[in-house]
């Protein structure tokens, strides 16, 4: 059995379907995951069909949930600039972070939000197929030294948006255990929800202004990427605006419809 | 212009000046797409393909995901991005786990390279301080590709192009100034 009848089967018995990923990144998750389990693809499929949490398990351990807090910050900065300062001055303004892992995408343009000073009039939805991330993302904590990039992300954002906001303002250090915890005042604000954007719609009933889906189309095929961005559109007000990942682009079919300003893409 | 269909190059500590001086020196008529995995170091993540493009005699990309990957070009693996050849003939990326400590993984460019272009790959491992390519290299071969070691004798760091040889036999092992002579003779 090859990766691409083991995701075939994998459908038909378990309902998970991964069919339409990048072929080689999820075939080398899947290799990895064998090799871990010192599985082949026949044994790993029999355990997965009699074994709920083991299935569980390997849902989370095929998804990639690589982030950091302001990742690439030239892109944060670029968007403070082209975005996060030109927001609309009345009214509320929506935002959905699509494949938000653990919540660091979401904290970090809550960091801008609240430099604007706008966070009294914003909704934020964060959503992943992983529930191990989104519980991790509602907590907002993570380990510290591990993650001291984070720190000098954030410092390069700051400073290049002429802010003199400390770390310690929007994170509570706790030495002992060895965490970083988002201080309440902001992790109390984004609404982190399940969905699976191969087969569910949006989890909340609202049309949104401003769409980050940075880093998760890279792992779907063309036809996914296309489903996905459909319903984006539905979703998005006329005027919305879209961030995708640094290397990626709005994908073929979609291009006409969205306009290029830096980062960020506008629908036309 | 001979029956490869690419020429994948990887490598790590020492070989910017390598790349850099190979690019430089070959013909602005090479027609083969050339795909780049380099290591970074950890600070600077940005500003490699800037350096490069100042000497090389193509216009060396970035390439966002799903971009095809064209005749002429020459492609350098995004900083902190892995770097795969799909099938199609496009590039896709991914962020998933460092492999060796390293993201981009050299391995992972040069087997997926293996996979898609079979006998008609050249892949050649420069000098390092990592083992990472070893196994793609490996890999490259086994499907019938071209394969070039740099000389361990003239790398900066000879960790990488030594574990090549440790696990396979290239076509060829030669300095980088036979290499650049070797691919503008192809
Ligand atoms: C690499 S992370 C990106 C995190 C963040 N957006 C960033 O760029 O830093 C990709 C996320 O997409 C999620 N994902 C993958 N497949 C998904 C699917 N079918 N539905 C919803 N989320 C998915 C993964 O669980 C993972 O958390």
């Amino acid at each position: 059995m090859d990766a691409k009848e083991f995701l075939v089967q994998l459908k038909a018995r378990t309902g998970y379907d991964f069919c339409d990923y990048s072929s080689l990144s999820i075939t080398r998750r899947l290799e990895k995951i064998c090799e871990e389990n010192k599985l082949t693809f026949e044994s790993l499929l029999s355990k997965l069909v009699t074994d709920k949490a083991f299935l569980s398990k390997i849902v989370e351990d095929i998804t990639v949930n690589t982030t950091e807090l302001f990742r690439d910050p030239e892109v944060w900065i670029s968007l403070y600039k082209t975005m996060y300062q030109k927001l609309p001055s009345t009214g509320t303004i929506t935002f959905w972070h699509i494949g938000c892992s653990v919540g660091l995408e979401t904290y970090s343009s809550l960091i801008l939000l609240k430099e604007i000073g706008v966070l009294d009039r914003i909704r934020v939805f964060g959503t992943d197929l992983n529930p191990r991330v989104l519980n991790v993302a509602k907590k907002g904590s993570y380990a510290h030294k591990f993650n001291e990039h984070f720190k000098t992300n954030f410092e390069e954002v700051m400073r290049n948006i002429g802010s003199k906001s400390k770390f310690e303002d929007y994170f509570d250090i706790d030495e002992k255990n060895d965490t970083m915890t988002v201080k309440p005042f902001l992790s109390a604000i984004p609404k982190f929800m399940q969905q699976n954007l191969v087969q569910d719609k949006a989890p909340f009933p609202y049309k949104v202004d401003i769409v980050f889906v940075r880093n998760v189309l890279i792992y779907f095929n063309d036809a996914l990427q296309a489903k996905v961005m459909q319903m984006i559109n539905a979703k998005m007000y006329d005027e919305g605006m879209l961030i995708l990942g640094k290397q990626e682009l709005i994908p073929n079919r979609y291009s006409g419809q969205y306009k290029q300003l830096g980062y960020v893409h506008k629908r036309m | 212009m001979s029956d490869y269909k690419a020429v994948v190059i990887g490598g790590s500590a020492g070989s910017f000046a390598v790349v850099l001086k190979m690019l430089s020196n070959l013909k602005v008529t090479f027609d083969l797409p050339i795909i780049i995995c380099m290591h970074r170091l950890k600070h600077i993540r940005s500003g490699l393909v800037e350096s490069l493009n100042v000497k090389s005699c193509k216009e060396v990309i970035e390439p966002f995901d799903k971009q095809k990957i064209e005749r002429g070009q020459i492609y350098l693996a995004p900083s902190n991005y892995h770097m795969f050849i799909e099938f199609d003939g496009s590039i896709s990326l991914s962020t998933e786990d460092m492999n060796h400590q390293s993201r981009p993984s050299i391995d992972y460019t040069l087997s997926s390279a293996a996979s898609t272009y079979r006998d008609k790959c050249l892949g050649i491992i420069l000098t390092g301080a990592n083992k990472d390519g070893a196994k793609g290299l490996k890999d490259i071969a086994d499907k019938g590709g071209f394969t070039i070691v740099q000389d361990p004798k003239t790398a900066d760091v000879p960790t990488m192009p030594k574990a090549a040889l440790e696990i396979m036999k290239p076509n060829l092992i030669l300095s980088p100034d036979q290499i650049t002579d070797f691919l503008n003779k192809l």
